[in-house]
């Protein structure tokens, strides 16, 4: 690699970890407020367990958080530490980085002549959402969830649902970290784990960045792109793109503009519906919340559901 | 490696403060302008002004004096490392290089309701322009002041360009204009920074006649303060 391509590689990784930093704040901050006002879980268990209702519910909680998949993660996080109903979560974690006023605005902003794409990429989201929290739940917790998670979780259920063997802390011995005083303690370790949690994203965030800003100054753009007007090779070629360039969900529309007259409709939309769910990027964030296993499951399951619905989209629209 | 990372037990604060610390600095040294667009860096400096304060607060509080699992001190040792060779390490990027990994950019609005007299059009606006009329007899011996970087364009001559960012760099396309280069002077080099003076003038090739930059007059020019357009 040249002098120039190394400088270039260091400054598109500048440009995603500094452009990607303040939206993983907001994503901590708001998993903070959540543990500081609902400590023990409370509301957040009664949120749906429905397969259906309750990804639409964790969806539609996309709307009250405006940023892309990068703020996602500390949120989806958080609620299943709280002991929110997976279905929720999960439909949170994958359909939110779609269904928020800014991504919506920016795809009409950008194709304001393609009027279906307004439609189809908010439903293939739901689509989505609703495919992979039903995957999901065939695995059971132990098999899903990373260890911190799991444990975490286990705190906050209600004793009924869990045996001594399950629940490894909480009932006997020490919590993993006692409160030290009643209420100033509170604030304190709320903004104690707001900082461990930023700092630990942060480092998996630079690995995400890394990878990414490597493969985009790498790999020709044009090589992806070659097969536009191919059904099936441009779909897969594009969710490859989606994949490698991880450009946040509010933006992406903006690039797939540079290249939309060239790819098939299925293709586009299989760039604007992949990326926000699955890239370079948040895959690494993904490691707080998932299990190896899961995660290749959810990456399979993703790519899958996609490739369906733009196979669709081409038919129909060719 | 057990005793360096011991000792780095209450550095907590300090490795959420040098985040703070990149992103303040980056915002308020204008580098933001090398990395994302203009609207969003006010987010990052209020970013980096949470983080600190944050930072502050979290060491003000004692919070950051417990034990850590060593793998987590050693992540945020690495975090805090790159934080660091951010901040001394500034963006070079090299514009003709990431234009060459890219394809061509389209832009936003590509009809124009509203059209700049021909002198005052900047590279952009001339581009938009000739992709919503192409016809290169609406412009022939317009004048043109504009300026961007040299593109190297494989089996073709250089065209003068500019990048377009929406969000920041990973999502730059480039957009350029076809020039006429002096003949019987070296072309310029790639990623050279030009303002070129002239006028548009028409070329055929492969049985079809498209406009290109005629210059009078070539001089290198430093790279605008914000060099992106969107």
């Amino acid at each position: 690699m040249g002098w120039d391509k190394l400088a270039t590689t260091w400054a598109v990784f500048q440009g995603l970890l500094i452009g990607a930093l303040p939206f993983l704040l907001i994503g901590v901050g708001i998993a903070s407020l959540v543990r500081w006002f609902s400590p023990a879980g409370g509301w957040l268990r009664r949120l749906p367990a429905d397969p259906l209702l309750g990804p639409l519910t964790g969806a539609a909680l996309g709307f009250a958080l405006p940023a892309c998949e990068c703020g996602n993660v500390p949120v989806a996080r958080r609620l299943i530490a709280s002991g929110a109903p997976m279905a929720t979560a999960f439909g949170f974690l994958f359909a939110a980085p779609v269904l928020n006023p800014i991504v919506l605005a920016s795809t009409w902003a950008a194709f304001p002549d393609r009027p279906w794409l307004l439609l189809a990429r908010p439903l293939a989201a739901l689509a989505i959402a609703l495919a992979l929290a039903s995957l999901l739940r065939l695995l059971p917790e132990a098999e899903l969830l990373s260890d911190e998670l799991l444990e975490e979780r286990r705190l906050n259920q209600p004793l009924g649902k869990l045996s001594l063997l399950e629940r490894r802390g909480g009932l006997l011995g020490e919590r993993p970290q006692p409160p030290i005083g009643p209420q100033r303690m509170a604030a304190a370790e709320a903004l104690g784990h707001g900082v461990r949690e930023f700092l630990n994203l942060a480092t998996l965030l630079v690995f995400g960045c890394a990878i990414a800003s490597l493969v985009q100054t790498l790999v020709p753009r044009s090589w992806l792109l070659a097969v536009g007007d191919t059904p099936t090779l441009s779909i897969l070629s594009l969710m490859l793109l989606a994949v490698l360039v991880s450009v946040c969900s509010s933006v992406d529309a903006f690039l797939a503009l540079g290249f939309a007259a060239h790819v098939t409709p299925g293709a586009l939309l299989a760039f604007l519906i992949l990326g926000p769910v699955i890239d370079l990027k948040s895959l690494s964030l993904f490691g707080v919340v998932l299990r190896p296993g899961a995660l290749a499951l959810t990456v399979a399951g993703t790519a899958v559901v996609v490739l369906l619905i733009c196979q669709w989209v081409n038919l129909w629209q060719l | 490696m057990g005793k360096s990372l011991a000792t780095l037990k209450g550095l907590r604060g300090i490795y959420l403060g040098l985040w703070g610390a990149l992103l303040l600095f980056s915002y308020s040294s204008e580098r933001l302008n090398l990395l994302v667009r203009a609207p969003l860096q006010p987010v990052i400096g209020l970013a980096g002004v949470v983080l600190l304060l944050l930072a502050g607060l979290d060491m003000g509080l004692g919070q950051g004096r417990q034990r850590l699992p060593r793998r987590e001190s050693a992540s945020w040792l690495l975090g805090g490392m790159v934080a660091l060779a951010m901040l001394l390490l500034p963006p070079e990027p090299s514009f003709s290089d990431l234009a060459a990994s890219r394809g061509s950019g389209q832009m936003l609005q590509e009809e124009i309701s509203f059209v700049l007299p021909a002198g005052q059009r900047s590279l952009t606006d001339w581009v938009r322009l000739l992709r919503a009329a192409p016809d290169p007899q609406l412009y022939d011996g317009d004048p043109v002041r504009i300026s961007g970087f040299v593109l190297a364009v494989p089996g073709q001559p250089p065209q003068l360009a500019r990048l377009l960012v929406r969000c920041c760099l990973a999502d730059a396309t480039p957009i350029g204009l076809p020039v006429r280069w002096p003949p019987g002077k070296p072309l310029p080099k790639a990623n050279q920074w030009l303002a070129i003076e002239g006028v548009m003038g028409i070329e055929s090739s492969d049985g079809q006649a498209h406009s290109l930059v005629l210059p009078n007059r070539i001089s290198p020019t430093p790279r605008p303060k914000r060099p992106f357009e969107g």
